[in-house]
C-alpha cells in the first residue's frame, strides 16, 4: 500500500478531449494535484466511493466507461452540484481543490498505457517471464489458458488494477476464470476454470487447455471456488523494483499504439 | 481421425470436450455437416445443409431451444459460424464464443478501442483461429478455445474512407477482407493476408490506377474516389481455385455527371486467383451505375446441365431487378431474367448481358421513378441453393423509388452520395420469398410476406425439404422448399437482419437466426428431464 501511495504521483494521465465551450482542467497532469486530490478524496469521498475509489455506497471510480468518457469540466460540475436525486452532496470548496479532485479521480481509471508509469517494462518483461505468468496467462498468442489473455491489458486497465491484481489477486477474479472441479458419472475428474456455468450446463476450460461443454445431467458433482487460482504471494516473491517492472512491462501491452502523455491534446482556440 | 469425423457428422455427443483438432482447409470445403464453417455454411454460396433431422414431416413441433442476449445488440447481422460445438457469432467490433447446444457464452472479445462502430456480419475459422474484422479495419485473429489475441493488424486507413462490415473469406492458407466506404468516396479493394501472421499477401483495388486497363471508363475528377467498395464477403470455387467477390456502386452514388463512363469494376463481380491476386475475369451488371445498386448479392456456384451439356454456372440475383447466369469458368453472359415485377428501367439485357435501358430513369433534382427502389429487387441478405428441387431460393423486395440526384460538388469522405432514392408513401414495399429455376430463369414459386417493409434477412435450405427464412414481421419460418406450402413459423418479436444456419451438436439439429439483439436457436421438442442440484453448488465456496 505504502508502494502505491509513493507511487501514484507518478501516474498521470490522459482524458477526453473537452468540448469547444468548456474550460480546461488548469491541473491536468500536475503530480502535485494528483496527491492534492487523493488526500482530498480519502477525507471527502472515501467513504462512500472507497478509499481507492473501489467503489461501496456510491460508484467504483476506477473502472467505470462513465468516468473515462466525461470530460474533466462534466466531472467538475458533478462535484460541485452533486448527484440530483441520488446520496452524493454537492462539495463546498474551492475551484483549486475541485480540479484536484478531478485530476485525482481522472488517475485512478485512466488505461495504464495512456499514463506515465514508473518501472522499466524490458526489465518487466524479464520478471513476467522468471515468474511463470506465462504458465497461465496468454500475450500474442504464446503462454497459457487459465488466466485471461493481457495482449491489450494496457490499454484495458488502469495502473492501480494491474498492481492490485499482481499483488492481490484474490480480490477480483474476472468472470469465466473460477476454479471448478467436476466429477463426472463416468468417473472421471476434471480440474481448470469454470469459462461458465448454470446449474444445467458447464463450460469448462481444464488445466491441459481442453475445453469441456457439459451438462449438468451429465456430472455426479461440481464445486465453483470463489478464489483466484493464481498465487497471492506475488508481493513477497518480487522485490518492490521487480513489482513496478512487471506493471510497467503489462500497462505497455497494447494492440494499438497508444501514446503516454502527460497533457491531452488541445483542438480548440490557437495552436500553441 | 475417424473418431472425429463421426462426431462431426452427428456433432458433440453429449458431454464432450471440443476436439483439440484445428479447422483445415478440407474441413471447410466439406462444410456444411454438423459444423457451419463459412458465412453462408459451404465455399460455393449455397446455403444449404445436408441436415435432415428436421425435415417436412416433423419441423411443425420445433421449439426453441436456448437464447442469448447479446448486451451490446442494436442490430444484429451476424451470420455465425459452427464448429465442433461451439458457436462464433460477432457484433460491432466483438466476437463472442458460445456453447452451441446450451447458448451459454464460453468467451466475449471486444475491442474497445476501435475507432469505428458498424454492424458485423460474421467470422471465419482456420486451424485454431477465428479471424474478424473490426469497424475501423483491423484483422484479429483470435484463439477459438480462449478468445486470446493471436494477432490484430490494421489492413485498410480509415483516414482514406474505409470500414469493415463483412465476415472475411478463409482460403487455403490466407483470410480475404475487404472494404466498406463506397457511399462516401474511398478506392476499394480486397487483399489477402497470411492467417497465421496477419501479414498482406496480395492487394487488388476494383477501381483500375490512372493508366491501367479500365481507367478509360472513368472521367479522371473521381477515378480516385470512384468507390467500388468490396464489404460483402465472396465465395470460392476450390477445383477451379477462383474466388468471386461482388463489388459496391460507383461514387457519388446518384450523380453520373462527373464520372461518364462504366466506371469499372463497379457493379461488377470479379474471378479472382486468390493465390496471387490477379484478376482472371469480371462482368458488370450495371454499368455507370446511377442508383446505388451495389452487386453485393451472392454469386452462388453450381453446377447445371445447360443446352444438353454439364456447365459450371454461377447464379445472382441483383439488385437491379435482374437474376443472373454466368459462365464461371470464363465469365461468359449466359442469360439474365426479371426476378421482380416491379422492374421499369431496362426493357432486358442483350446477349452480352448489357442492360438496354430506358431512357429518363436516371436520377434527376425534381426526382425520378424508377424501379426497383435503392434498397434493390434483392440485397445482401442470403439466398440457398437446393441441387434436390433444383430450386434458388431468394429474398425478394417489389418497390420503386423516387430518385433525387445532386450536381453539388463531391467532397470525398464527407457522407456525401449525390442525391438520395426516396420511398413513395402510397407504395410501400412488399417482401417474398421467391424460388426461381436456374434452368430456365423462370420462378416456381412465391410466398409474399406482410410487415413494414424494411428487413434484410435471408434464406438456408436443407435437405429436409424445407427451407427457412426471417421474414418482414420477425418471424423464422419454414416452408416447403418443393412448393413454397407454409409449414412452421415462430414470432421473434424484432425486426430481422440477418440470415439462418442450421447446424448439429451432442447429435441433434438446430437452426439459429440472429434477431435485432439476440441469437435464437431451434430444436425438434423433447420432453424435459428433471436435472437436480448438484451438492457442489448448493453453497457458495
Amino acid at each position: 500500500m505504502r508502494l502505491f501511495l509513493l507511487l501514484l504521483p507518478a501516474v498521470l494521465c490522459a482524458q477526453p478531449v473537452p468540448r469547444m465551450d468548456e474550460p480546461d482542467n488548469p491541473l491536468t497532469g500536475d503530480p502535485a494535484a494528483v496527491e492534492a486530490g487523493r488526500k482530498l478524496f480519502t477525507a471527502s469521498c472515501g467513504a462512500c466511493h472507497g478509499a481507492t475509489g473501489e467503489g461501496g455506497r456510491g460508484p467504483n471510480l476506477r473502472d467505470g466507461k462513465l468516468i473515462r468518457r466525461s470530460s474533466d469540466f462534466q466531472m467538475f460540475n458533478t462535484i460541485r452540484k452533486g448527484v440530483p436525486g441520488s446520496d452524493m452532496p454537492g462539495a463546498n470548496l474551492p475551484d483549486a481543490n475541485i480540479w484536484q479532485l478531478v485530476t485525482f479521480v481522472r488517475a485512478l481509471g485512466a488505461p495504464a498505457a495512456e499514463t506515465i508509469v514508473p518501472g522499466e517494462p524490458s526489465r518487466g518483461e524479464l520478471v513476467y517471464a522468471k515468474s511463470g505468468c506465462a504458465g497461465c496467462h496468454m500475450i500474442s498468442g504464446r503462454g497459457g489458458t487459465l488466466g485471461p489473455d493481457l495482449s491489450n491489458i494496457g490499454a484495458a486497465r488502469s495502473y492501480e488494477y494491474l498492481r492490485e491484481s499482481v499483488l492481490k489477486p484474490g480480490e477480483r477474479i474476472s468472470a469465466g476464470y473460477q476454479p471448478v472441479t467436476v466429477k463426472l458419472k463416468d468417473g472421471r475428474t476434471l480440474e481448470g476454470v469454470a469459462r461458465n456455468y448454470t446449474n444445467y450446463s458447464f463450460q469448462l476450460m481444464d488445466k491441459d487447455g481442453k475445453l469441456y461443454l457439459l451438462n449438468a445431467s451429465d456430472l455426479a458433482d461440481a464445486k465453483v471456488d470463489v478464489a483466484s487460482l493464481m498465487p497471492a504471494d506475488y508481493g513477497e516473491r518480487l522485490s518492490k523494483e521487480e513489482m513496478t517492472d512487471l506493471v510497467a512491462y503489462l500497462s505497455k501491452r497494447t494492440l494499438r499504439p497508444v501514446e503516454a502523455r502527460r497533457r491531452p491534446e488541445r483542438r480548440r482556440g490557437a495552436p500553441r | 481421425m475417424r473418431g472425429f469425423i463421426l462426431c462431426a457428422l452427428i456433432g458433440l455427443p453429449a458431454a464432450a470436450q471440443v476436439t483439440d483438432r484445428g479447422v483445415t482447409f478440407d474441413d471447410i470445403r466439406q462444410s456444411p455437416n454438423a459444423n457451419w464453417l463459412t458465412y453462408a455454411g459451404d465455399y460455393k454460396g449455397t446455403r444449404h445443409s445436408p441436415l435432415k433431422q428436421i425435415h417436412r414431416g416433423n419441423v411443425a413441433s420445433l421449439v426453441p431451444k436456448w437464447t442469448y442476449h447479446m448486451e451490446t445488440g442494436r442490430r444484429l447481422e451476424v451470420s455465425p459460424i459452427v464448429y465442433d460445438g461451439v458457436m462464433y457469432v460477432t457484433n460491432s467490433n466483438e466476437v463472442q464464443a458460445l456453447d452451441a447446444g446450451t447458448g451459454r457464452r464460453i468467451w466475449w472479445y471486444k475491442d474497445e478501442q476501435s475507432e469505428i462502430q458498424r454492424v458485423n456480419r460474421g467470422a471465419a475459422i482456420l486451424g485454431d483461429h477465428v479471424f474478424f474484422a473490426t469497424g475501423d479495419c483491423h484483422l484479429v485473429a483470435l484463439d477459438r478455445k480462449t478468445g486470446a489475441v493471436l494477432w490484430h493488424k490494421k489492413y485498410a486507413d480509415t483516414s482514406k474512407g474505409y470500414f469493415a462490415t463483412l465476415a472475411p473469406l478463409v482460403v487455403k492458407d490466407r483470410v480475404l477482407v475487404g472494404v466498406g466506404g463506397g457511399d462516401s468516396g474511398m478506392r476499394g479493394f480486397l487483399s489477402a493476408h497470411s492467417a497465421s501472421t496477419g501479414e498482406e499477401l496480395w492487394k487488388l483495388y476494383t477501381i483500375p490506377a490512372r493508366g491501367e486497363a479500365g481507367a478509360e471508363t472513368w472521367s479522371e475528377k473521381l477515378i480516385d474516389w470512384g468507390g467500388a467498395a468490396t464489404w460483402l464477403s465472396g465465395t470460392y470455387d476450390p477445383e477451379l481455385n477462383l474466388v468471386y467477390w461482388t463489388t459496391g456502386n460507383p461514387w457519388p452514388d446518384f450523380f453520373g455527371g462527373d464520372r461518364r463512363g462504366d466506371n469499372l469494376y463497379s457493379c461488377s463481380v470479379i474471378a479472382i486467383d486468390p493465390d496471387t491476386g490477379k484478376r482472371k475475369w469480371h462482368f458488370q451488371f450495371t454499368p455507370h451505375d446511377t442508383h446505388d445498386w451495389d452487386a453485393q448479392g451472392w454469386p452462388v456456384l453450381i453446377d447445371i446441365p445447360w443446352k444438353g451439356q454439364a456447365r459450371k454456372v454461377l447464379l445472382h440475383a441483383n439488385r437491379n431487378g435482374f437474376f443472373y447466369v454466368l459462365d464461371r469458368v470464363t465469365g461468359e453472359f449466359l442469360r439474365a431474367t426479371p426476378f421482380v415485377d416491379k422492374l421499369d428501367w431496362a426493357k432486358g439485357v442483350d446477349d452480352k448481358g448489357r442492360p438496354i435501358e430506358v431512357p429518363g430513369k436516371d436520377p434527376s433534382p425534381a426526382g425520378t421513378k424508377a424501379c426497383p427502389c435503392v434498397r434493390g429487387a434483392s440485397n445482401w441478405m442470403s439466398p440457398s441453393y437446393d441441387s434436390e428441387t433444383g430450386l434458388f431460393y431468394v429474398v425478394t423486395l417489389e418497390q420503386c423509388d423516387v430518385y433525387v440526384s445532386s450536381s453539388k460538388e463531391p467532397e470525398p469522405m464527407h457522407n456525401f452520395a449525390g442525391g438520395a432514392g426516396e420511398q413513395i408513401p402510397t407504395e410501400p414495399g412488399k417482401f417474398y420469398l421467391r424460388a426461381l429455376d436456374p434452368k430456365t430463369g423462370n420462378r416456381a414459386w412465391d410466398y409474399p410476406m406482410t410487415g413494414p417493409g424494411t428487413m434484410w434477412a435471408g434464406t438456408v435450405s436443407t435437405a429436409g425439404g424445407v427451407v427457412f427464412f426471417g421474414d418482414d414481421d420477425g418471424h423464422l419460418v419454414a416452408l416447403d422448399s418443393a412448393n413454397g406450402r407454409h409449414l412452421w413459423h415462430f414470432n421473434m418479436g424484432q425486426p430481422l437482419f440477418a440470415s439462418p444456419v442450421t447446424y448439429a451438436a451432442g447429435g441433434k439439429q438446430y437452426v439459429t437466426i440472429a434477431s435485432q439483439t439476440d441469437i435464437f436457436t431451434f430444436g425438434l421438442f423433447e420432453p424435459a428431464t428433471a436435472v437436480p442440484v448438484l451438492e457442489g453448488l448448493k453453497t457458495l465456496k
